[in-house]
């Protein structure tokens, strides 16, 4: 039910600042979560007198109420209640809820303006990456020479598993999370997202997970790396409960994200914009959210088991009663390779919006685009045993999985000749955005080259495990994904908070990261060539200089995160106006004023070209 | 950041928000189905892998193929009357409540199922009662037994909302109807995930 819909029963409350719904904001949520949580650890007998299983029960129990109990605290539970008595939320309830006339203080409520939860995403993001930021420069310190002992090897594995887990976190929400609540559904000419409320839901639920990951560092850490491979992830200390947690509980989070970002875009287009009229970027965000629906359930299955060994002692993973580590291997890698590509579509297709508006030419071969798109999407299922090939499981079948990882680079062959195709004969625009499309092309080319080599059994039978393996994954996500993201903020700066990204401070960001990011991580492809194993807090003197150029890369890409940081915030606060479409773009969001009214468009626009036709005639 | 600027009375035909809901829940079995058959798949994993002759211990205990299928009975006969209740009319507000009734005595059923089953296997440390489970066969059997519990849980959830509404609201007007149907197609599922997962059990 959108906010704007029309209900069977409307029984207009006379004064709704009486209603509940006005009473319940981010501080109600975090006190009932406290209570719930408290009475729950304090109900099942606190630390159960350090018996494991009981104590990993109660912990997780703990955990799970802080997290319903702070949904309860919040309002989140109000809707569905006056659904199931007949009472459904009135217009005025809606419109309170939509935050109307609450200026900020409708950032810390269950708002359900797409809008404000576009930018509640954002500054989550913008936490998180700054958190598992923090987390890569200890652990790059670590290893700026070999026997460092700036933290020992066991706080050495926890920063490891966090960093990776936050990271991933992050990056999966990095693009439609912000971008896909603000931008999108103004960019298909939608009054809101299909389901408001869930959209608040998925954000506020997310929220809930933060500090449950964050309890990880005062309950002994993850020990396990941010697989969380059984049987490690049995036997690890009561931190590993906190990981458990936050992976079902964004599960959630995501599960409704997806449905409500897909049903958005197939059932609120506006009139006139045909499948082939849709901006590249929504399909991406569209295919991106669809993908995840049915990937990330398998991972939260996995979760659940290595939640019930530890807590109620089955044997899902428990070789000596019948369990299977390669069990594990398996639900985790269905949705974690797919999750790759999640992460990866819509920062590709990001710069896939940005690349026509900036060079003033059509989208080269949309059809390609959108089959590029599809067949990542398709083939993305079929490969996730290539994780496995050194693990023993089934040899007969790494020659298959081989063949379609390998088949996996023709689609995304696709993607590159699109964004070739766009820029080929072009004049560019050299703004701070298009400084993106061009980073994608070199950060990917490597990142997708070196998979190659990943994917090739033998080759990977040398490689696996090493730190050319990491370096690999962070040239597809932070070299591609990321700097996707980063255009995208670039881009939509303008829409989202009515300034002008501060160019000059974005300049010296993008080449801080951007060369940081390469002295990074091509040093640690090379001490992964040579044989230096990767989640290792110490390493042999033969790794010494390729270990000390990439921890000179990382603090220059710390650096350059700063400065945009600083460059965000000075913007937002202090920012030249922006004009409506400083861009001169073609798509739909540049046509609403800032700030965007609480329905995006006075009148429902309609569509009558593409988004694309820059320089053809009626153009 | 979005401005405060006054709201537009806007609203979509009740049609467009019936199909719309049906889509986001049939968009959230999809998820649902991913977690079914991450389960199923287990299953069947660990029964032919069946590491160290762990599946079913030495000793150990197994449940009858009926098992599973007596707590998935209400489950059919639930997605049946709501069906029927559909057809009804203007007697849909007197089925509805047999469809919650139904979905009640199953949550019942699975409740007692879990809380009486055989291969539990007890144990005390450090003065505190632990339990644990016999085999792989056993976990898989009871993670399946409880996302049944949880499908009942939302099953009776929503048959209490269709019941309760059917009392307050026009049961003609547009939108509820969908709103019954995208009810029906959630009643639906659980049935045939319940199925599917007594089809599982059933093969020891």
């Amino acid at each position: 039910m959108t906010t704007l819909d029309h209900h069977a029963s409307v029984r207009p409350v006379p004064n709704p600042s009486k209603s509940l719904i006005t009473k319940l904001n981010m501080g109600t949520g975090l006190v009932v979560g406290v209570i719930f949580a408290l009475a729950t650890y304090y109900g099942l007998g606190g630390d159960s007198a350090g018996v494991f299983e009981n104590y990993n029960r109660t912990l997780l129990a703990t955990m799970f109420m802080w997290s319903i109990g702070f949904m309860v605290g919040i309002g989140a539970f109000i809707g569905p209640f006056r659904w199931l008595v007949g009472k459904d939320l009135t217009d005025e309830e809606q419109l309170y809820l939509a935050g109307d006339g609450q200026g900020i203080k409708r950032y810390f409520k269950y708002c359900t303006d797409h809008k404000v939860v576009g930018i509640q995403y954002m500054v989550g993001v913008m936490a998180l990456l700054g958190v598992g930021g923090t987390m890569a420069m200890m652990i790059r310190t670590n290893l700026i020479q070999p026997g460092s002992k700036f933290v020992g090897p066991t706080i050495y594995n926890s920063l490891v598993g966090l960093h990776g887990i936050t990271m991933i976190i992050a990056m999966i929400i990095v693009v439609t999370g912000p971008f896909g609540n603000f931008i999108m559904p103004i960019m298909i000419g939608a009054a809101d997202m299909a389901f408001p409320r869930l959209n608040a839901l998925s954000w506020w639920v997310l929220f809930t997970a933060i500090p449950v990951l964050c309890s990880a560092w005062f309950l002994g850490g993850i020990p396990t790396g941010w697989t969380a491979y059984a049987p490690l992830s049995i036997q690890a200390g009561p931190g590993m409960n906190a990981f458990i947690a936050t992976i079902i509980i964004f599960a959630v989070s995501t599960a409704v994200a997806g449905a409500n970002i897909t049903a958005t875009v197939v059932a609120m287009r506006a009139k006139g914009m045909k499948w082939n009229r849709v901006p590249i970027f929504v399909v991406g965000a569209t295919m991106s959210v669809a993908l995840a629906i049915p990937a990330f359930p398998t991972f939260m299955v996995s979760m659940i088991m290595t939640g019930l060994d530890r807590s109620y002692a089955t044997t899902f993973f428990d070789a000596n009663l019948g369990g299977s580590g390669w069990l594990y291997a398996h639900l985790f890698w269905i949705m974690g390779h797919p999750e790759v590509y999640v992460i990866l579509i819509p920062g590709v297709a990001v710069l896939m919006e940005i690349a026509p508006v900036f060079v003033r030419k059509p989208l080269f071969s949309y059809n390609a685009a959108i089959a590029g798109f599809a067949g990542i999407t398709g083939l993305s299922i079929l490969v996730w045993a290539h994780h496995m090939y050194m693990s023993g499981w089934m040899p007969m079948l790494n020659g298959p999985f081989m063949v379609t990882t390998e088949m996996i680079s023709v689609p995304t062959g696709l993607i590159f000749l699109v964004i070739l195709g766009t820029l080929w004969r072009g004049r560019p625009w050299m703004k701070l955005p298009m400084l993106g499309v061009y980073a994608f092309l070199w950060n990917f080319l490597i990142g997708g080259i070196t998979g190659l080599y990943l994917s090739d059994v033998p080759a990977d039978n040398y490689l696996h495990g090493s730190m050319y393996v990491t370096a690999h994954f962070h040239y597809t996500l932070m070299g591609a994904a990321l700097t996707g993201a980063l255009a995208g903020l670039a881009y939509w700066f303008p829409k989202m908070t009515g300034r002008m990204l501060n160019e000059r401070a974005g300049y010296i960001s993008f080449w801080l990261v951007q060369i940081g990011f390469q002295v990074l991580f091509l040093g640690m492809f090379i001490a992964g060539a040579e044989g230096q194993p990767r989640r290792v807090a110490d390493y042999s003197v033969n790794f010494a200089t390729s270990d000390l150029i990439s921890s000179i890369g990382a603090y220059m890409i710390g650096l350059g995160m700063i400065v945009l940081l600083w460059a965000v915030i000075h913007s937002w606060r202090h920012g030249k106006i922006a004009p409506m479409n400083p861009w001169g773009s073609k798509t739909l969001e540049w046509t609403v004023p800032y700030p965007v009214p609480l329905v995006n468009f006075d009148t429902p626009p309609v569509v009558t070209s593409d988004p694309y036709g820059y320089g053809k005639a009626g153009n | 950041m979005s401005g405060d600027t006054r709201f537009h009375v806007h609203h979509d035909a009740p049609i467009q928000v019936g199909r719309r809901e049906r889509l986001g829940v049939r968009l959230l079995i999809v998820a649902d189905g991913a977690f079914v058959f991450g389960m199923i798949f287990s299953y069947f994993y660990l029964r032919n892998l069946n590491a160290n002759n762990g599946w079913i211990p030495e000793g150990g205990h197994t449940l009858s193929a009926m098992s599973g299928w007596v707590s998935v009975f209400p489950l059919i006969i639930a997605a049946i009357t709501h069906r029927i209740a559909m057809k009804s009319g203007n007697a849909f507000k007197n089925i509805a409540p047999i469809t919650f009734v139904v979905l009640l005595v199953g949550l019942y059923l699975q409740w007692k199922q879990l809380a009486h089953m055989p291969f539990q296997v007890d144990g005390e440390a450090e003065g505190e009662k632990i339990f644990g489970f016999e085999g792989a066969y056993a976990s898989s059997w009871v993670l399946i037994a409880g996302a049944n519990m949880f499908h009942y849980i939302l099953g009776a959830f929503v048959a209490l909302g269709v019941a309760l509404r059917s009392r307050r609201n026009d049961l003609n007007a547009v939108l509820e109807f969908w709103r019954q149907r995208t009810v029906g197609s959630w009643l639906t599922w659980i049935a045939i995930s319940g199925i599917a997962c007594a089809i599982t059990t059933s093969i020891i």
